[in-house]
């Protein structure tokens, strides 16, 4: 099937993971087991089936898939809405991150059906039956849905995602001319939820090193602003063979951001102007 | 704390798409490559080794096995030629669209697959 927004669910039934042994190459604590299963909300006509991720960090225990019964007419349309239904009338110890519920802030994101998205903005009707719930993939785990994202904020913090003058300041604003302005058009609308980088294979495999899609995608947003001065370096700083050149072009962050953004193509970009420069 | 903390699944949970499935197909073409030139260098050898060596050679060949692995080689050589082409294309910063990704994709997985099935109609034809 050709898709043509990132915004389609995938409809094939199948593959619905890689072929590999569950916990193949897993860390032994990192294993999951089969968890609780909540019975089904009394006089519910409509149920929606959520195998949930938990993980408990206050008792050793392993990470376990609970499975939960929606009742689809006493809560909202989105997954968010059926995750805060479980958590008030099931399960109050159900933990995830939530802000805006409107896809803006990029705290809900996690792995729905195998692909990252942000829960507030997939609607129930669009999960399967089950459907599965994971915290972003390939992230230590806090607790339940919360990822440890500590890294791929330093990632992005090594990117110094802020204006480099050299010139002295102006009496007013630094200005842009609209084209200009235009350049940073779907690079600066990034909402930092990692649904790209988690989704990023050359990110699981290096990703210590590999500063992964939502890190580059901000270090071309600098380097496409007409107004800033520090190009030579910011391409110097990305100029090794992990940073930027891990990315094999496999474009799962491209398939996968839930602003509709474009990840693959700005690397592309910094890599055609890394050339350009000789270097 | 006591016990670090788990790793949420990557490959064990996320879903197989074109986009990574392609990218592992190259890879492992490429791969497969590497030990078909030894093959082939093999081959050679026997050839220059004289006809009793090459005609053993001949024979693993044509055995079905050898054959399969003649046609699993051609539809490697296929698949890396097609999708280093559309490799080619991304360096220059063309084809990124969502709809161009795939439709690229898939061009690529039927050229291959045709260009396989064309050359083995010639050669046993
Ligand atoms: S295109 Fe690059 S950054 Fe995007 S998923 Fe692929 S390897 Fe990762
Ligand atoms: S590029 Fe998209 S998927 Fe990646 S962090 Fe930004 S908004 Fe999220
Ligand atoms: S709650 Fe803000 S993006 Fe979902």
């Amino acid at each position: 099937m050709i898709v043509e927004s990132s915004e389609q669910v995938p409809r094939l039934k199948w593959p619905r993971r890689f072929p590999v042994p569950r916990d193949f190459g897993v860390a032994k604590n990192s294993r999951i087991i089969e968890g609780k299963s909540w019975p089904e909300p009394e006089g519910a006509t409509r149920i929606a089936t959520l195998r949930i991720y938990r993980y408990e960090p206050d008792n050793d225990g392993p990470p376990r898939i609970d499975t939960f019964a929606v009742d689809l007419d006493d809560c909202g349309p989105m997954l968010l809405d059926a995750l805060i239904w479980i958590k008030s009338k099931v399960d109050s110890t159900l933990t995830f991150r939530r802000s805006c519920r409107e896809g803006v802030c990029g705290s809900c994101a996690m792995t729905i059906d195998g692909t990252n998205w942000t829960a507030c903005t997939r609607a129930m009707d669009e999960l399967s039956e089950p459907s599965t719930i994971y915290p972003l993939a390939n992230l230590p785990v806090i607790k339940d849905l919360v990822s440890d994202q500590t890294h791929l904020f330093a990632q992005h913090a090594l990117t110094e995602p802020w204006l480099h003058t050299e010139t002295p300041a102006p009496e007013r604003e630094r200005i842009q001319s609209v084209d200009q302005r235009r350049a940073l058009d779907g690079s600066y609308e990034c909402i930092l939820c990692f649904c790209c980088t988690s989704g990023c294979p050359s990110h699981w495999w290096n990703g210590d090193r590999f500063l992964g899609p939502a890190a580059l995608l901000t270090a071309w947003r600098w380097l496409a602003d007409s107004r800033d001065e520090g190009r030579g370096e910011r391409l110097d700083s990305l100029d090794d063979p992990f940073r930027l050149y891990r990315c094999h072009t496999i474009l799962n962050c491209t398939r996968t951001c839930p602003r509709g953004l474009n990840p693959g193509k700005a690397i592309g970009e910094i890599k055609r102007m890394m050339l350009e420069r000789g270097g | 704390m006591s016990n670090p903390r788990p790793q949420s699944p990557n490959m064990q949970n996320y879903r197989p798409q074109l986009t990574s499935v392609m990218s592992f197909g190259h890879r492992l073409s490429g791969s497969a490559l590497v030990f078909f030139a030894f093959g082939l260098s093999a081959w050679l050898v026997a050839g220059a080794a004289g006809p009793l060596v090459f005609d053993d050679a001949q024979a693993v060949v044509h055995s079905i096995a050898g054959r399969v692995m003649l046609i699993l080689a051609s539809l490697a050589v296929f698949y890396h030629l097609c999708n280093g082409i559309r490799h080619l294309i991304w360096d220059s910063v063309h084809g990124f669209e969502l709809r161009a990704i795939y439709a690229g994709g898939w061009a690529v997985v039927g050229a291959s697959l045709f260009l396989t099935s064309a050359l083995w109609i010639w050669v046993l034809a």
